[in-house]
């Protein structure tokens, strides 16, 4: 309702990368698009974070690395409840698959949300384009 | 010739031991000519006798058929390897591994020349999927260690990737910590001595089911055995398992179906599905490559785990691009790395054979933070713990783990080099500030104010290195879809770089007499949300020009200039509404954008880029309508951001203006009547903070002007000592209870009320308003 002109939408899909397959460099550059994320966890790597996943588990520890599917290693980790996930207790480093996280919290102080708010921003307009 | 599927092993029917011809008896060891063969026989079986003669005719053919299987089998086009002879030294394998590396030493020698000119082939058309111009990336290449053209150290040739190399399997010291899955940001892992690799050297030589057809590209690999499967410290059955079959032809299987097989055997599932479908892995054409070349005797393990022990960084490609002088590249000096961030094993105190991350792709000023941390850990670690003795013991027992580790050496190092190759590829951006603004940004600002807080101290000491990332050109891709000659019409091939539209979606909007009045309200506020989000996009752009600016030519920078300015004005025309003619009556659209919680932060960002005379309209309309817009701030508490650029908006203020201004804010109208009781305007304001905190600017800055040179001016104005008069009124007057605590209270007002009130007065204001330095 907001417009006023008539705007047809487009989904994209993630398409067959077979037609790229051999152009697979230029394919994956495309999709550097998304990058908010990775860049604002890159800037957290040091930071101890608590990472609770979809199976409700959720590991506190510090942020070694993170890459651009958000796949999360921790090192040092403790579970919130070792009660509960007992086969844990010797662990002491993790790879997380970047899909199977729900949350992760964050020291507040370590966020730059005016920063954060830019960059989403910014990315906002260069999906546009 | 006998085609297998999904590795069935073939296994000779047992008893007889010699291959009877007979029709029921016809083993399936014969081959493919065997179900053929039986067949027919089973056919001829069933003939009833009386047929005619072109029964026997048939038969008569398929004799002279039956002749040429025979020889294709059993006679001069038969391979000469003799099935039972193979099988038996086959089984003294379990026994002596030692011989059976000799059997395949002979058996793959043999094959060399038969495969010779298939792999040569294969070879070619495989590295030319391989797109090398992208590996001249120095980011990219300097995240591999091996380069492109084969160079092994120590003088190894490229039969070293034979692939009974690859099948074997190779024991190479690898951190048990080393996550198989490559990141990024994987840090690098210090090179380790090979360990012992003599008496882990197994024939784990799994032979691997036959293709009928050359590979398919992009067709998932078949294994005899599930993917993932760790080898077995006892291998060797599992080779007899597949060699059973008393096939001759099946002896010679394993050397050749290596070429079809694109991966080692005994890659991890995520490895494994880290490879994309499209292409081949380079150690596969490699090693068919590798298969050309002389024989295995040069091949030494020994070497290969030497390099295989290896894991470089792939993000270590950015060292090249620091300011700072990058760190000795080759692995073998990492040992000797600088401390690494963040101490990752706890169980691996300090030893040079510690998990050193390599931080170098890092921002300076987030490696520094690291580097604090990691410092801390380890003191705090140091103090836990006990003796040196303590420490020895956890590094035999770590090597132990290293030794015992069924999934090391999974990879070679050159498919690590490749996966992150691709890694590093996709990473490449054409504008590494845009794609990768928060990290940048915000290092940057820690930056500046640790620059801030270090120039109070000593001045600068560490090094003003900065993070350069390097930056790729931006290369115009004209996607031209599918088109095939003398077809009608096109294809609709969609693809990444050509999506479909799946929605059509069109947008209509409403007329307006449909809307009532909540409706249009709620309009007017979304447009106001438009207008805000569309302001900030401005407002970005203009930030973004000083970067812009400094990178820009000469030539570029006046039509830089330009576009700020006619920005600039577009953002103050957005900020106060179109102007409906040369005056802007209401100040309705800048109010309504100052409800909401984003606009006022906008407006704060905004001050400073706007003009003098554009901020004290700004300033004006503020002040105008502040109960409101303190009412409406109630929830939000958000107007206090804009204190600060406000205060630098007053500094440059003349003392016309700011007379308006404390007019303004005690919404008083031009000329002045018999003052009111109670000004409710004023005293709105003098109940909110940022209220208060105004209005104590704004007098402050009155009382700056009265002292400087243009003070007579302001002496001189009525209004001014009008207004003032009524501020200090209003401010006895108020409780004290309901003053707002002020942001901060400036320290000319004493000096200010002073002169407008008398001494009695004096002390009470001082007092209520704190404006002695002593009282808190």
């Amino acid at each position: 309702r907001a417009g006023t002109k008539s705007v047809p939408v487009r989904l994209r899909g993630p398409g067959p990368l077979a037609a790229a397959g051999l152009k697979l460099p230029h394919a994956a550059r495309a999709a550097a698009a998304g990058m908010l994320f990775y860049s604002f966890f890159k800037s957290l790597v040091g930071k101890d974070v608590v990472v609770e996943l979809k199976n409700d588990l959720s590991i506190c520890g510090t942020l070694h690395s993170v890459d651009q599917y958000l796949n999360i290693k921790l090192t040092d980790i403790s579970v919130t409840d070792p009660e509960k996930y007992p086969h844990m207790l010797s662990v002491k480093n993790c790879f997380i698959r970047g899909s199977v996280v729900r949350y992760v919290q964050l020291p507040a102080d370590e966020v730059d949300t005016q920063l954060l708010q830019d960059a989403a921003r910014k990315e906002a307009l260069q999906q546009k384009q | 010739m006998c085609v297998f599927r999904d590795g069935e092993a073939c296994v000779s029917r047992g008893g007889g031991s010699e291959p009877e011809w007979g029709p029921r008896g016809a083993s399936l060891a014969v081959g493919v000519s065997a179900p053929l063969t039986m067949f027919r026989y089973q056919s001829l079986e069933d003939c009833p006798l009386d047929e005619d003669e072109d029964a026997f005719q048939t038969l008569g053919e398929e004799d002279e058929d039956i002749d040429q299987f025979n020889d294709d089998t059993f006679g001069a086009g038969a391979i000469d390897d003799d099935w039972q002879e193979a099988h038996e030294r086959l089984a003294e394998l379990e026994d002596k591994p030692a011989t059976a590396r000799e059997l395949e030493d002979g058996a793959v020698s043999d094959e060399m020349e038969l495969l010779g000119h298939h792999e040569e082939n294969l070879a070619e058309r495989l590295s030319k999927l391989v797109i090398e111009n992208e590996l001249e990336d120095p980011a990219i290449m300097q995240a591999v260690q091996t380069q492109p053209p084969m160079q092994q150290p120590g003088g190894l040739n490229s039969s070293i990737w034979d692939g009974s190399a690859v099948l074997r399997r190779i024991r190479g010291p690898l951190l048990t910590q080393e996550m198989p899955s490559v990141s990024v940001l994987e840090y690098a892992m210090p090179q380790r001595p090979p360990q012992g690799q003599e008496d882990e050297r197994d024939l784990s030589e799994r032979a691997l089911p036959r293709r009928s057809s050359s590979p398919v590209i992009g067709s998932p690999p078949v294994r005899a055995v599930p993917i993932g499967t760790p080898p077995k410290q006892a291998t060797v059955p599992n080779f007899n398992q597949q060699i059973l079959c008393p096939k001759p032809v099946h002896i010679r299987a394993p050397m050749q179906q290596r070429y079809p097989s694109p991966y080692g055997e005994r890659m991890s599932p995520n490895q494994l599905c880290s490879v994309p479908a499209g292409r081949m892995s380079p150690s596969q054409f490699a090693r068919v490559s590798g298969l050309v070349g002389s024989p295995l005797t040069s091949m030494n393990p020994k070497l290969l785990q030497g390099r295989v022990g290896q894991m470089m960084s792939p993000a270590s490609g950015f060292r090249a691009f620091f300011g700072a002088p990058p760190p000795p590249a080759p692995p073998p000096s990492q040992q000797q790395h600088p401390p690494c961030p963040g101490s990752h094993l706890q169980n691996l105190r300090p030893h040079p054979q510690m998990f050193r991350p390599d931080t170098t792709h890092l921002h300076p000023q987030h490696r520094r933070l690291l580097h604090q941390r990691q410092q801390q850990n380890r003191n705090q670690h140091r103090s836990l713990n006990g003796s040196a003795g303590d420490r020895a013991g956890h590094r035999s027992s770590h090597q132990e783990q290293l030794r015992k580790d069924p999934y090391a050496n999974l990879m070679l190092q050159r498919e690590k080099d490749w996966v992150s190759k691709i890694q590093m590829m996709q990473l490449q951006s054409t504008d590494p500030y845009l794609d990768d603004f928060y990290y940048q940004n915000y290092f940057q600002k820690l930056e500046k104010v640790s620059a801030a807080e270090e120039m109070h101290g000593d001045g600068p000491k560490k090094e003003r290195t900065k993070l350069i990332t390097p930056q790729v050109a931006k290369l115009e891709h004209a996607y031209k879809p599918v088109q095939f000659e003398g077809s009608l019409g096109k294809l609709t091939v969609s693809s990444v770089n050509n999506p479909r539209k799946m929605i059509d979606a069109v947008v209509t909007s409403r007329s307006e007499d449909d809307e009532t009045k909540e409706k249009q309200v709620r309009d007017k506020r979304r447009q106001t949300l438009v207008t805000i989000e569309k302001t900030y996009s401005l407002l970005l752009d203009v930030e973004d020009y000083e970067r812009r600016y400094l990178l820009s030519l000469e030539g570029e920078r006046p039509a830089l200039m330009e576009e700020r300015k006619q920005k600039i004005c577009d953002m103050y025309d957005n900020l106060r509404g179109k102007a409906p003619g040369q005056e802007r009556p209401s100040d309705d659209h800048f109010v309504q954008i100052m409800c909401i919680r984003k606009g006022k932060r906008m407006v704060a960002r905004i001050l400073p880029f706007l003009s003098t005379e554009q901020a004290a309209d700004i300033l004006m309309a503020t002040a105008r309508n502040l109960p409101f817009l303190i009412k409406k701030d109630a929830q939000d508490e958000v107007l206090l951001c804009l204190l600060r650029p406000f205060s630098l908006v007053l500094y440059h203020l003349p003392s016309g203006t700011v007379t308006s201004l404390l007019q303004q804010l005690a919404n008083l109208p031009q000329s002045a009547t018999a003052p009111a009781p109670a000004n409710l305007h004023l005293a709105a304001v003098l109940q909110n903070k940022f209220g208060l905190s105004l209005l104590y600017l704004v007098l402050s800055r009155g009382e700056e002007l009265q002292n400087s040179s243009a003070a007579t001016e302001l002496m001189q104005d009525n209004q001014w000592t009008e207004l003032m008069s009524m501020a200090t009124r209003e401010l006895l007057r108020i409780p004290e209870a309901a003053l707002a605590k002020p942001v901060s209270t400036p320290s000319n007002l004493l000096s200010l009320f002073s002169r407008y009130v008398d001494q009695q007065k004096l002390n009470v204001l001082e007092t209520k308003l704190q404006l002695v330095q002593g009282i808190r």
